[in-house]
This record gives structure tokens, sequence and C-alpha cells, in this order.
């Protein structure tokens, strides 16, 4: 049987200009494979997603963390924007000062499944944090792409919500790479870990072949009372 | 090892010594050259033309003024609409700003060159006419619009433009990822310009214009304190409830309405204006191309030296006269000192003197101390020191005090002035460029500085020397800001933000 591969990393190294994130990085993505990413903040999670996103291009839909939102547009403008390469200029600026009837029928669905009904005419700026977050993941979903790439989409969600979410999401994405912090979540909703540390990849397994323990090691202080596992 | 010795006076390297010791070099220049301005007062009884003034503005006599409704509406007219061109031109300016040097240049060059002696140059085409009052309003502010609104958009955050798919076009991502982040900014500022240009569009009544400066004028000169009186507080009443007929959605009504009471519009004649422009403007022998006697037509311009001399002088004492007078009142409308009504009070005088503009103050105290430097000084030093007195005072109020209570001069030297001076000195520097700007169009009034010159230039109908004056004017105003710009204090001028609300305020 054979899987279409996606992306390839040969032994590259990440980062910016002069800095390198992840040196000596190998692994590749398979279409189909849902994957977590994990490690602690700072480690390159952003800097891996970004090039994932550089290499898949129109392929993947984007779910940056809520500062990608435009606080003083509404819910139903910053959903919008997903699919704002398809229309004309003139056509999206029209949008703004007369919804389309189309797109407004589509995000009114997509906000009732998110539980965002209702707030399609309310600025983003007057969200609280959760309900950004999930106008941010609304947006991907718009998107519709074949790949999800998302940097921490359900951070400051509660688990119960934040599963419901990664269902969603993986309904509509048979692939997808999703920085996580939940590392209960890593092994109950996706097929394969990658665990960074130290600007390395340190783990690259299937889920079912994990533990909570083996996930452990990824956090230099993982027993310190501060980084204990949320409550599932 | 030995102790360490105490410091000399002022004597040290830390920020606040650094800017004590500039700011008294300052002082000490303005006094060193004092002797030089002509100070004198030449009315006989200037306590009780004051004491007329204040009972004229005590008993203001609203109807002695015909036709005030309309000068209002004017003045509303041209504000609005001097703005919203200004807007409409400068904008697009923006987008190119950063990238055309020329651009650059060309925007610092109309702005450097005073509402009123745009209007008394567009005065020898368009005559009294609204086209006149508009353009006068509309050319400076768009190359101000251009500038600020190019700092703005320099700030926009990335992130939203970086979150958005791959493909979208120029047009999009700035109409929904950038513009937007930065909207509330540039409607700020713009409501701002707003402000200034109704100071501006009164002050047009100076040159002749039908707005609320022409009866006001008038009224003054005239002695019919009364009448002049109602005036002021007219002005003052439209300043204040701006915020009651500006709203967002009743401005494009008002614009509407107002375009119905403009006028008069004049018969433009294309020949006229273009022989006005190619040939009136610009000195004889140069379009001749004869140097000699272009060396000839310089000689010919009167007492150049001294205007500049004057204005130069005039735009310092007015500078370090604003110093002290800000240090004196920002206490007063600060929430550190005194009481609930002392603060009300000295907040009411702020505004006042702030919202007066300079060249009406000016003109009061001209009418009061009799012709000379002073009275200009009077004015550029209460109404620039006032303005940066309530700025000063709003960054004092955010400051919270310490754990125990000082007694109020301790608080004001120990604990607010020395977190506070540096922006106030920042503040001061931004406004040595409109101080100047300011100190040449006093000359107007018969101050002996450049603008003095340059309108008995255009009385005289000698345009190719007025327009070389306002040339001479345009050019020193660029060279103070470039030197202001130098000597600001640049650690602070980052911290309080180069585009925070203040700094944006202290540039009409």
């Amino acid at each position: 049987m054979s899987v279409e591969e996606l992306v390839r990393f040969d032994g590259e190294a990440l980062g910016h200009a002069r800095h390198t994130v992840l040196a000596d990085l190998t692994l590749e993505l398979r279409a189909g494979e849902r994957v977590a990413l994990l490690g602690p903040s700072g480690v390159g999670k952003s800097t891996l997603l970004a090039a994932l996103r550089r290499r898949l291009g129109q392929r993947a839909a984007w779910c940056p963390q809520e500062h990608g939102l435009v606080p003083p547009l509404s819910v139903y403008h910053n959903i919008y924007m997903g699919r704002l390469e398809r229309h004309s200029a003139l056509a999206n600026l029209v949008n703004l000062l007369r919804p389309r009837r189309d797109a407004w029928r589509d995000i009114q669905a997509l906000c009732r499944e998110l539980g965002l009904e209702g707030l399609l005419k309310r600025p983003v700026a007057q969200l609280s944090g959760g309900q950004r977050q999930r106008v941010a993941i609304a947006r991907t979903l718009y998107q519709a792409r074949e790949v999800f790439l998302g940097d921490e989409p359900v951070a400051s969600i509660d688990p119960h919500q934040a599963r419901r979410l990664l269902n969603m999401i993986q309904r509509q994405h048979a692939t997808c790479v999703i920085a996580l912090h939940q590392r209960e979540l890593a092994l109950t909703h996706f097929d394969r870990v990658w665990g960074l540390r130290d600007g390395q990849l340190i783990l690259d397994a299937p889920a079912r072949e994990l533990t909570l323990e083996d996930l452990d090691t990824l956090y230099p202080d993982a027993h310190s009372p501060d980084a204990s596992p949320e409550p599932a | 090892m030995s102790a360490e010795r105490a410091p000399g006076l002022l004597a040290g390297d830390s920020l606040n010594l650094r800017l004590a010791r500039r700011s008294l070099g300052l002082i000490a220049l303005c006094l060193v050259l004092l002797p030089f301005a002509d100070l004198a007062i030449t009315t006989h009884d200037p306590w009780a033309e004051l004491g007329r003034m204040i009972s004229g503005l005590l008993r203001p006599d609203i109807l002695a003024t015909q036709s005030l409704p309309h000068a209002i509406a004017l003045t509303i007219g041209f504000a609005l609409w001097g703005t919203l061109l200004g807007v409409v031109l400068g904008f697009p300016l923006a987008l190119l700003f950063p990238r055309s040097r020329l651009l650059r240049g060309s925007c610092a060059f109309v702005r450097a060159i005073h509402e009123l002696f745009w209007a008394l140059l567009l005065l020898q085409v368009f005559g009294l006419s609204a086209v006149t009052a508009i353009a006068a309003l509309t050319i400076p502010y768009a190359g101000i619009f251009a500038k600020v609104y190019a700092e703005i958009l320099e700030l926009t955050p990335r992130a939203p433009v970086d979150a958005l798919p791959e493909g979208v076009g120029r047009f999009s991502r700035f109409v929904y990822a950038e513009l937007p982040m930065v909207w509330a900014r540039l409607s700020s500022y713009t409501r701002y310009r707003f402000e200034c240009a109704m100071r501006s569009s009164v002050l047009l009544g100076f040159v002749g214009l039908p707005t609320l400066g022409f009866h006001l004028e008038s009224a003054f000169r005239e002695g019919r304190y009364a009448e002049a009186g109602a005036l002021l507080w007219v002005f003052y009443l439209m300043i204040a409830s701006l915020h009651l007929w500006g709203h967002r959605r009743l401005l494009p009504w008002v614009a509407l309405g107002s375009l119905f009471l403009l006028g008069p519009w004049p018969d433009i004649d294309g020949a006229l204006l273009w022989r006005f422009m190619s040939v009136d403007l610009w000195p004889k022998p140069l379009l001749d191309g004869d140097l000699a006697g272009l060396w000839q037509w310089f000689g010919e311009i009167p007492d150049l030296l001294p205007a500049i001399g004057n204005t130069l002088l005039l735009g310092l004492m007015g500078t370090a006269g604003s110093l002290v007078v800000a240090l004196l009142l920002w206490p007063l409308a600060c929430r550190h000192f005194g009481n609930r009504p002392t603060r009300m009070a000295g907040k009411g005088v702020l505004i006042l003197m702030r919202s007066t503009p300079e060249l009406m103050l000016a003109f009061i105290f001209l009418l009061m101390l009799g012709p000379s430097m002073l009275p200009a000084w009077l004015a550029l030093s209460l109404h620039n020191g006032a303005l940066i007195a309530f700025l000063v005072a709003r960054h004092a109020d955010a400051i919270v005090p310490g754990s125990h209570a000082l007694p109020a001069s301790a608080r004001y030297t120990y604990e607010l002035l020395p977190r506070l001076y540096g922006g106030l000195l920042a503040l001061l520097f931004y406004r040595a460029e409109t101080i100047i700007r300011e100190t040449a169009l006093l000359g107007m009034l018969g101050i002996a500085t450049l603008g003095f010159h340059i309108d008995s230039s255009f009385a005289y109908l000698m345009f190719d020397q007025a327009f070389f004056l306002l040339l001479v004017t345009a050019g020193l105003n660029i060279a103070v800001d470039a030197l202001a710009r130098r000597y600001r204090p640049r650690e602070i001028a980052d911290t309080i933000g180069e585009h925070d609300r203040s700094t944006g305020e202290a540039t009409c």
C-alpha cells in the first residue's frame, strides 16, 4: 500500500535569519495522518508549523493563535477572511459594506456548530479569549483545505470543548498537524506524536505506542506543580 | 579607596540632569538675546484696556453681530471641507510616502507654510471665495495627513497579515487585515485635525474671509468689546461642543448641508491663473535669465536679514517662555495637587488658553500693549505652554504616587517632575516647529517677523517678493524642525511613543 507523502524534511535546519531554532530536522508528514505536536513553549513548534505551511502552500489551512484575528472587524468578516483569495478585490470590498448572502449562510452554519451563534455581527474585540479561539478555528475550517495546521488552537478552551473542536477539525481534515499542550488529547485524538525538546525532534512515534509518562519526558519540569497536566 | 565626592551643581550624567542642562541652556540663550528684542509697551493704560475687554467678556452682546449664524456656518463648512479634501488627498499620498523622497520633501514644504499664508497667496487668484478658504486648509493638511497617516500605517501589527491564506491580493489584504487595525488611530487623529481646522477657519477671517474671525477682528479693532466677547464665547462653545455635533453619523449631513451655504464661488480665469503661477510669482530677472538683475532684485527686498533674525529670536523666546509656563501651570490640572474645584478651574483655564489660537491671543494682547514683540511673546508662551501643561498633567494623572504622603513641593520636585520632565521637553521640541510657523505668521499683526513683509508684499502686489519670502519662511521652518528633532530627548520620545495621542496633539 502506498501512502502519499506530503512533506519531508531531511536533516534540515529551521529558524530565522541568523538563529537556528530546530537543527538537523528529519521527519515526514503523510496524507491521512493526524499529528499532535508537543513540547515546552518556545521550543520551536511555531517555527516547525510555519515551515510546514510554506511547504504545503495552498493545500494547508492555517490556524494561528488568536492574534491573527482582526479585533475591530466582526466575527463574520474575520471568518470570511479564510476565503479572501477566492474573491475579487471589488467583491471583498463590497462584502465589507454588505455581507454576501451565500457566505453569510455558510458562516452562520459554521458558527452554530462552534457555539458562536448570534455573534456574527459582534466585533472580535468584544469576545472572550475562548470565543476568539473558536473564531480562529472557524476561519480555518472555512478555508476548506486538505491539511489543517494549528498553533495551539484549543489552548484556552476547557477539555470537554477542546475534544469536541478537535473532532470537528478532524472530521473535515483527514490530515492535520496541531500543536497542543494537553498531553491526554495527544494520545486520544491523534495517530502520531511529534515531540520537540532543546531544538531537536526527540519523539516521533505512533500515539497508540505511547503513554503519558513518555510524553512527560518532553517537559523539563513535568513534575513541578505548575506544569501538572490538566484534569481530563 | 577615597570617598565619593558629592557632585557639583547640575553635574552628572543622568538623563534628567542632561535634560536640565539642555533646558537651562535654552533659557540662558533666550535671556542673553532678550535685549535685542523690542518689548516696549506703547499704550497709555494697558490695564484699563484689559478691564474693558474683561467686562466685554462678562457682559457679551450676542445680538450685536449681523449675520452671525452665517459666519458660524461658514466657519464650520470651511473647516469640514478643508479637512475632508485634505484626507482625500493625503491618504493616497500616505501610501506612497515611505517610497518617495520627493513626496516627503514636498509634503514638508506645504506643511511648513501656515494656512493663513496659503490663504494670502490663493486670495490673489481666487479672491475672497470659498475656494481660497478651503484650499488654504486642504493644501497644508494634505501634507500633514500624508506624513501622520504614513507614520500610523507603519505601525500596523503584522500578525493578521501573516495569518491570511496564500494568494490574497494587495488590496484585499489592506482593507481586511491592515486598515481595520489602525482605523481607530487614523480617525482619532483626523478628528483632532478637524478641531485644528476649526481654529484655522476662524483665523481665515483675519485675511478678510467672512468667518467668525472676521467679525471678531473688526469688533476688537473698533473697541466693541461686548460684541467681541460674545463672539469669543461663541467660538469657545463651538470648540467645546464639537463632540456633540461632530458625531461620526452627523458629520456627513453637516458636510452636505454646509455645501449649500458655502460661497461665494469665484469665476476662475484659466489664463489669469496660469499667468499668476508662471510669471507673477517669479522674479522678472530670473525669468529673463538676467543674473546681475537678479542680484539687484535681492537687494531690493527690505530688511530680509532683520526679519529672519526677529523670527528666530521670537521663536526662541516663545519656546523658552512655553517651557516656563508649562512648568508652572501643569500642576493646576493634575490630580496630585489641589482639590476638585481648583482642578476644574485649572483645567478650564488651560483648555481656554490652548483653544485660543496664538494669532487671536497676540491680537488681543496687541490691542492692550501696543505693537512690539511683547504681545506675540506672551501669546506664544501662554498658548503653547498651556497646551503642553495640559498634556503633561494627563501623563501625571496616570502616575500612582508612592506610599507615604509628601508635601506638595516635594511631590512636584521629587516624585512627579523627574518622571515627567523628559516627556515635557519632548513635547516642547515637537512644538518648536509650530512655534516658528506661528512666529512668522504673527508678523501679519505688524510685528517685524517674516510674516509682516509677506503681508505687505502681497498688499503692494509684489507677488514675486511675497512668494520668495514664503519660500524663505518654509525653509526656515524646515531647518528649525530639523534642529528641534536633533535636540529632542530621543530616549523619552521613544518611551512615550512617537505616535502617542499627546505627541500627535502637539502638532497643530
